[in-house]
């Protein structure tokens, strides 16, 4: 698949310090792709810059067109953003609102913008909240409507910036699921910026950064096996992934099995 | 200090059409010198159970008791400041609350609004950092050019200054990757066995509590579910599955060996334990 986001030789600080030096990074469209790494890495910063929140000096291109003050119309069309803290994300009095919001902007037709959003609030099953306070709603009903509120502008990529870190477990995986669901159906580009590695095993590929530089990246399960230096940069290894290499190192196994119930199983086969 | 529930109960918007029962007869025990972790799905009154604690809220049926304070619907308190003295809160991304260009400055605020005379201030202000970690050099540091680890040791300080009996930390670890969370974990642990406070923990990462935490206080829509020592707690599995209540993974993992293989891998909390649990057996 061609690539859709493209970094060449990004620099970029804040005042005094650098962030990234030359740096380069290429995601290929339709794929979901984690990025990790310790606080400070530039992970958010990263964000920043793909929706040209800070200038990237000509960097960076997004579905071929590059992200600067001529083209950041076009470029945001094409880029949906989840962030963690949602409270200063809702601006309208009902959900309907303002999932409403980005497309009244865009001055789309009336009809266009409730066909919309009836289908969205279907795939999310979010129905019920339309003419809900979206500030009254549950941490995993308000990521449903942030994605919905995304998801009816029809962008080619989402990028969830921690979005997933104040959900319970239960909220998290309905939320990755759906996106799961979401990102094969409709070949949606995602990245997934968290602290929580147990997230990378929904993605195909893990780029780890640490002080604006890519330690690693490849294949999500190839990253995790690293995990001397994962842990070097003080992340935690998702448990199965943890629990399968311990058991690996001890002759127990010799395989990395993701499955609670099957990996019982391979070390108690005759029971 | 022990924290005792005793029946309480608390609506918002109360006698309203838009009143919501967010604590629903809850009695429970808070164990003085341990740390306590409550947990519960989104809306299960974690919160709202620590505002009760505080007595930013009241309780519309039952009490609270604190050693000698009791918080109870429709009587006021005699010397609240006395008892929020002896409790510390600490919300959610506490570092968003800074607003001085020093951490000196940051953590006298509180103490110079109460009127603490300057001496007693600079001792406090040593002790907290001493407790948390931190060195003089950080005092005419700005708080914001913190790391992130740094600006929530100095959030927990500007708490600890007041030296509380009773620490309540509200997702002390969010925002925080697993480097600067294990050095929290580690601060926390030392606050409880070098100065004996008393620790409440409201937080969704239950692995993390299946390590910290000594006691553990369920919730599911404003309701206990259990409470107990965090073994016998995370041991419920069916209770806690069915009202919404994550189990710790590696507790989840002895559960189902116990469960399926019968074989008893013992009480452990982390990996490496259960990793040699599991050699023993196989």
């Amino acid at each position: 698949m061609p690539n859709i986001i493209k970094i060449k030789n990004l620099s970029f600080g804040y005042d005094d310090k650098q962030i990234f030096n030359k740096f380069n990074l290429e995601i290929e469209a339709g794929d979901w792709v984690s990025i990790i790494g310790p606080n400070s890495s530039g992970k958010s910063t990263l964000v920043r810059l793909l929706v040209g929140l800070a200038c990237s000096n000509k960097a960076i291109t997004v579905d071929t067109l590059m992200v600067n003050q001529e083209k950041i119309v076009e470029v945001r069309k094409r880029i949906g953003v989840i962030f963690d803290d949602l409270t200063n994300q809702f601006i309208s009095d009902t959900v309907r609102d303002d999932i409403a919001f980005g497309l009244e902007n865009l001055n789309y037709d009336i009809a266009e913008i409730h066909t919309r959003i009836m289908r969205i609030a279907r795939e999310l099953k979010i129905e019920h909240l339309l003419d809900a306070d979206p500030q009254r709603l549950s941490g995993g009903e308000k990521q449903k409507v942030a994605l919905a509120a995304i998801l009816v502008m029809q962008p080619k990529i989402i990028i969830l910036d921690e979005a997933l870190a104040m959900l319970d477990t239960k909220e998290q995986r309905e939320i990755l699921n759906i996106l799961k669901v979401l990102h094969e159906k409709r070949k949606l580009t995602v990245i997934n910026i968290t602290h929580n590695l147990e997230e990378t095993l929904y993605g195909n590929r893990i780029i780890v950064l640490n002080k604006g530089k890519t330690v690693m990246e490849g294949k999500t399960l190839d990253v995790l096996k690293e995990e001397r230096i994962l842990t070097k940069l003080g992340l935690e290894l998702p448990f199965m992934v943890d629990l399968s290499l311990k058991l690996n190192f001890y002759n127990l196994l010799d395989d990395i099995i993701l499955d609670m119930d099957e990996l019982i199983t391979k070390l108690w086969p005759s029971k | 200090m022990e924290i005792i529930f005793n029946e309480v109960s608390y609506t918002y918007n109360i006698k309203t059409s838009l009143a919501q029962k967010a604590i629903d007869t809850v009695s429970c025990k808070i164990p003085r010198g341990n740390i306590t972790g409550i947990i519960g799905p989104t809306g299960s009154g974690k919160t709202t159970l620590i505002e009760l604690i505080t007595a930013l809220l009241n309780p519309h049926e039952g009490y609270i008791k604190l050693n000698k304070f009791k918080i109870e619907n429709n009587k006021q308190i005699s010397n609240i400041n006395n008892l929020r003295s002896k409790l510390g809160l600490m919300f959610q991304f506490p570092e968003e609350q800074f607003f001085q260009p020093t951490v000196k400055k940051e953590l006298e605020f509180g103490m110079k609004y109460f009127n603490y005379k300057l001496p007693e201030i600079d001792k406090r202000i040593n002790q907290a950092l001493k407790m948390v970690g931190l060195d003089e050099s950080y005092l005419e540091r700005n708080p914001f050019e913190l790391s992130h680890g740094e600006k929530r040791k100095v959030a927990l300080a500007s708490i600890l200054v007041f030296n509380p009996k009773v620490v309540i930390l509200d997702e002390p670890t969010v925002g925080l990757d697993n480097r600067n969370k294990k050095r929290l974990v580690k601060l926390i642990r030392r606050l409880k066995l070098i100065y004996h406070k008393t620790i409440i923990i409201v937080s969704h990462d239950v692995d993390l509590l299946y390590v910290l935490a000594d006691y553990i206080v369920a919730l599911n829509k404003g309701k206990l579910v259990t409470s107990g020592s965090k073994y016998d707690v995370f041991s419920q599995e069916e209770l806690l599955t069915n009202n919404n209540i994550d189990i710790p993974k590696v507790a989840n993992f002895t559960n189902k060996v116990l469960k399926r293989q019968k074989i008893k891998l013992g009480n452990y909390c982390e990996i490496n334990d259960l990793i040699k649990a599991i050699y023993r057996h196989v």
